[in-house]
């Protein structure tokens, strides 16, 4: 069992390039809907929006006709002749809205065959047999962690089955969010949430449906959206088989430009390659800082008190391996504890090796896209 | 002229040449220690106005910002996440929070009970004073490197986040909500003990009743908010884990504990507007208002219900399904006494006598946006509607509706209807209109799309966002200016009354209650004694003044202050 191999962004490269989304739609109101419970719950939105309709109309068209019927100039005397009240038109106009809202209630609730409306229950009862997939949230990126152990940062699922994800988060709140398949619950830190849903249309490779991030989270809660590809089962099959596998046929004299950009898309948010300061200190120039021992820590004590034959870390390495796991341990002064959550059981040794052999190598790559630059020179 | 009153012409005293509050005692300390409620209310109305400019520079700065997707006027997400930060803590706690009650209610709640202040004189300028503190705090907190919380202050990211303003406008915000429980002890206080004679309690005008039902929330709910922000305060500086779940705490109890508060202050946002809208109605029809004991029932109903449905902000925070269940059954119940009072508002115009004045425009435009506010609040009631609507801009274009299109939309409307009570002067209508159009058809462009964006899918506090989205979003941003311009036209409307409008007669809508019964501005003293008064939505006694060039109310042809005045046909 590869159980910790992170195939994060190897399924995102496979398909980043001019991928078609399925978007949010022309409709007037609310995108397509590519759930199985989708359309019973749009069946309940414009059930309301008619009444809403008919509700605005009435009261519009009744303060229109009274504003032009009754208009009088200044200095005419007034009209007394308007009742003051009236106690059977103001019961019936309490008693219609009380019943309509209990009727919407339960409708929310129950839902109801006959009019083709999901209910709430419906949304949060997952079938037993749902295929689950763990996902955990963090500033700023997602995870999927699938049953064989593959993880990947865009959601993959396969089509026609019911699918239970069990929602967690590292630092603070997110929302788990598909428009399109009309879910949405929060992450919460040290709380397990489920929710489920099912999409029966396959989108393949080619297409994909938004996930957003509903709860603000600070910096980049605004690109914590994600894809959703929906596969029919063989596609998800094989899927599954090529992730589960990607790193260990990566030869470990190449680990660190093959594997290297694909493992740093989940560290770009915070660590640049350029030297722009982000949530963390930039990559460039990183290895050399080490090994120069220069550069402090928040305590005081300077990268030569920790590093070196005798002192905590025999090696730059083990520094840099115990930075990765371990983040809130030794932190560089300015930056801050909170900055960096654990990666502690999603990256294995050997994607630890790429990660640091890309730190060493880091002016190899390109410092905007993270691309390795010797790729040409290696076909040659 | 017989009547009962002890001191008949002292009611009817509109010579505004003489003393007023204004002119009562100059200089700046007058002003800065003042009892009178009446200089109170201006102060508060300053300070709510200036913050109201602010907190909609930060409007527009975010509005303009989402032109395109990506970096627009920022490349920075946290200088965008700071903007909608502060307007939302803004316009929610310095503005919307005491405009109405503080500002407006202020001035004319003892006006309106005859009394010469509220029960309270010394209690009520430390509020404003307090309200002061309050507002310092948050420009603390903007040089201490702001803050990015959203004006919801959740945990564990207020907990955690660098920014450095956090405690001080927390420490801010609970300072103002002492402010907002000392208003309102005052006004509870008031209106039991200094009610004139005659005036029962359902013969108070419904701006009482309004402000009434608000009081008793504000001084229930807000400590609540300030034991939670103490809380929040402490977690921060030592980190005690309440509600922080890397201490251990409970991210989801700081939300129960936020909502119960932050619930019912929705609540006292609305109901003095609603209170508001209920004058402009009657005053501008000259009608008495439909239903009169129907509107203040469901003002009382709307502040108990208001305690009890704090849960529909959490449907999707992972509280238990039975919990949701039963908040989604409760805040239905607020739409109950919602709908009534929109039918009787609308049932007052019929077989009124309507003035279409700016005010009343402005009461039309609430009946409106509050009608479309009050039944997209269905949608987001509704367990399974809800789910997908959650966090999006459609809850963003509701609570707009509500918030700014009910709440602020009546306070404007408010400070048109008492503007020359306050000020002495008359505006110029045909601009104040202009600008109440203008407005109307902004906000509606801004927000109505904002309806088709969140269904959609699009989630609020995002600074960027997903191309599809760019022509609804483009959209919204030109409503925001047109709204802008209409809000610069009558900021220049209401100012430049102050040099160049008429003087303004006392009574220049035809209203019957007290506050029209004495001079524009109102004497330092109100009245130089309390008066009776007779049913204040009986328009049978309001009569034009050539004279006056405005309404006289003619106490003599009241039956209740006079018994023998003319029986009418129609009243009851």
């Amino acid at each position: 069992m590869i159980s910790s191999v992170l195939a994060i962004t190897a399924s995102a490269m496979a398909t980043a390039q001019a991928t078609p989304l399925i978007g949010i739609g022309d409709d007037f109101w609310l995108p397509p809907a590519a759930s199985t419970f989708a359309e019973g719950l749009d069946q309940m939105f414009h059930f309301i929006n008619w009444l809403c309709y008919f509700f605005f109309a009435l009261i519009a068209v009744l303060m229109v006709v009274f504003v032009v019927k009754y208009r009088a100039p200044k200095g005419h005397s007034f009209r007394t002749d308007g009742p003051t009240h009236h106690l059977p038109m103001e019961l019936t106009w309490l008693i219609i809205p009380l019943i309509l809202v209990i009727v919407i209630f339960w409708l929310g609730f129950a839902g109801s065959k006959t009019l083709g409306v999901e209910g709430y229950v419906g949304l949060i009862t997952p079938p037993r047999n749902a295929y689950e997939i763990q996902a955990t949230a963090k500033k700023w990126s997602w995870l999927f962690k699938y049953p064989n152990g593959v993880m990947s940062d865009d959601l993959y699922i396969p089509a026609g089955e019911p699918i239970k994800m069990v929602l967690r988060a590292d630092d603070v709140l997110h929302s788990f969010f598909i428009p399109n398949f009309r879910v949405k619950r929060d992450c919460v830190p040290e709380r397990y949430g489920y929710l489920w849903f099912q999409a029966d249309e396959p989108t393949g490779h080619s297409k994909f449906h938004h996930l957003f991030c509903a709860e603000y989270c600070g910096t980049g809660h605004s690109n914590m959206n994600r894809r959703v590809f929906v596969l029919s089962r063989p596609d998800f099959d094989a899927w599954l088989a090529k992730e589960a596998s990607w790193l260990d046929v990566i030869p470990d004299d190449e680990l660190y430009f093959k594997a290297g950009p694909k493992l740093f898309a989940r560290c770009v948010t915070c660590h640049s390659l350029d030297g722009t300061r982000l949530t963390g200190p930039s990559w460039k120039g990183l290895w050399d800082r080490i090994n120069e021992g220069s550069g402090r820590f928040t305590d005081g004590k300077s990268y030569r008190d920790l590093i070196g034959p005798g002192k905590q870390f025999q090696t730059p390495e083990d520094y840099i391996r115990d930075s990765i796991l371990n983040p809130a341990g030794h932190v560089v002064d300015t930056y801050s504890p909170a900055g960096m959550p654990t990666f502690k059981g999603q990256l294995n040794d050997k994607a630890i090796d790429a990660l640091i052999g890309m730190i060493r190598h880091v002016d190899e790559f390109d410092p905007k896209t993270g691309q390795w630059l010797k790729a040409a020179e290696k076909k040659e | 002229m017989t009547t009962i009153n002890a001191n008949p012409d002292a009611i009817l005293d509109t010579h505004a040449s003489r003393d007023n509050y204004l002119t009562h005692t100059r200089g700046f300390l007058s002003w800065a220690f003042t009892l009178d409620h009446k200089r109170i209310g201006v102060m508060y109305l300053v300070g709510v106005l200036t913050a109201f400019f602010v907190g909609g520079i930060f409007a527009l700065l975010l509005r303009t910002e989402l032109l395109t997707p990506g970096a627009t006027i920022t490349a920075d997400p946290n200088v965008y996440n700071q903007w909608f930060t502060l307007h939302g803590a803004i316009m929610v706690f310095l503005v919307i929070i005491p405009s109405i009650p503080a500002a407006l209610g202020n001035f004319i709640l003892p006006i309106m009970l005859g009394a010469k202040d509220v029960a309270f004189p010394r209690l009520n300028l430390f509020s404003f004073w307090l309200w002061m503190a309050g507002a310092l705090f948050a420009v603390v907190a903007l040089m201490r490197g702001g803050f990015d919380t959203g004006w919801t202050f959740y945990v564990p990211y207020s907990t955690t986040t660098e920014t450095g303003g956090v405690i001080p406008v927390v420490v801010g915000v609970f300072i103002l909500g002492f402010s907002s429980i000392f208003t309102g002890m005052n006004f509870v206080v008031t209106i039991h003990k200094l009610r004139p004679p005659g005036m029962t309690w359902f013969r108070m005008p419904l701006f009482l009743w309004a402000l009434y039902s608000t009081a008793l929330i504000q001084v229930l709910a807000t400590p609540v908010l300030a034991i939670t922000l103490l809380l929040l305060i402490v977690e921060r500086a030592v980190g005690i884990g309440i509600f922080t779940p890397s201490l251990g705490g409970d991210p989801v109890l700081f939300q129960h504990f936020f909502w119960f508060y932050s619930h019912p202050a929705v609540y006292i946002m609305i109901l003095p507007g609603m209170g508001i809208v209920s004058e402009l109605f009657a005053v501008h029809a000259h009608r008495h208002i439909f239903g009169y004991r129907f509107i203040a029932y469901s003002s009382v109903a709307i502040a108990i219900f208001s305690f009890l449905v704090w849960g529909h902000h959490m449907f999707v925070s992972g509280q238990s399904p039975l919990i949701n269940t039963l908040f989604s059954a409760i805040s239905f119940s607020v739409a109950i006494p919602s709908a009534v009072k929109v039918f009787n508002w609308t049932a007052t115009l019929y077989k009124g006598s309507i003035s279409l004045t700016t005010p009343m425009l402005y009461a039309l435009a609430f009946l409106i946006l509050f009608t479309i506010g009050g039944l997209t609040g269905l949608h987001l009631a509704t367990l399974n509607t809800d789910v997908h609507l959650h966090d999006t801009y459609f809850v963003v274009a509701h609570f707009h509706y509500v918030m700014m299109g009910s709440a602020l939309i009546a306070m404007i409307g408010g400070l048109h209807h008492w503007w020359p009570k306050i000020t002495g002067r008359l505006y110029n209508e045909r601009l104040g209109s202009l600008a109440c159009i203008i407005i109307f058809i902004g906000f509606n462009v801004t927000f109505f799309t904002q309806f088709m964006l969140g269904s959609h899918g699009m989630p609020r506090r995002y600074y960027d966002y997903q191309p599809e989205f760019t022509t609804y979003h483009q959209i919204s941003t030109m409503g925001s200016y047109i709204m802008a311009s209409g809000f610069l036209i009558t900021a220049w409307c209401l100012l430049s009354s102050l040099w160049n409008g008429e003087r303004s007669p006392a009574n220049p809508w035809g209203g019957r209650s007290l506050e029209w019964q004495c001079s524009s501005p109102p004497p330092h003293d109100n009245f130089p004694t309390q008066p009776r008064v007779g049913d204040c939505y009986d328009f049978s006694c309001v009569v034009w003044s050539e004279e006056e060039n405005g309404y006289v109310v003619d106490r003599s042809l009241d039956p209740e202050l006079n018994p023998n005045a003319p029986k009418r046909a129609g009243a009851h």
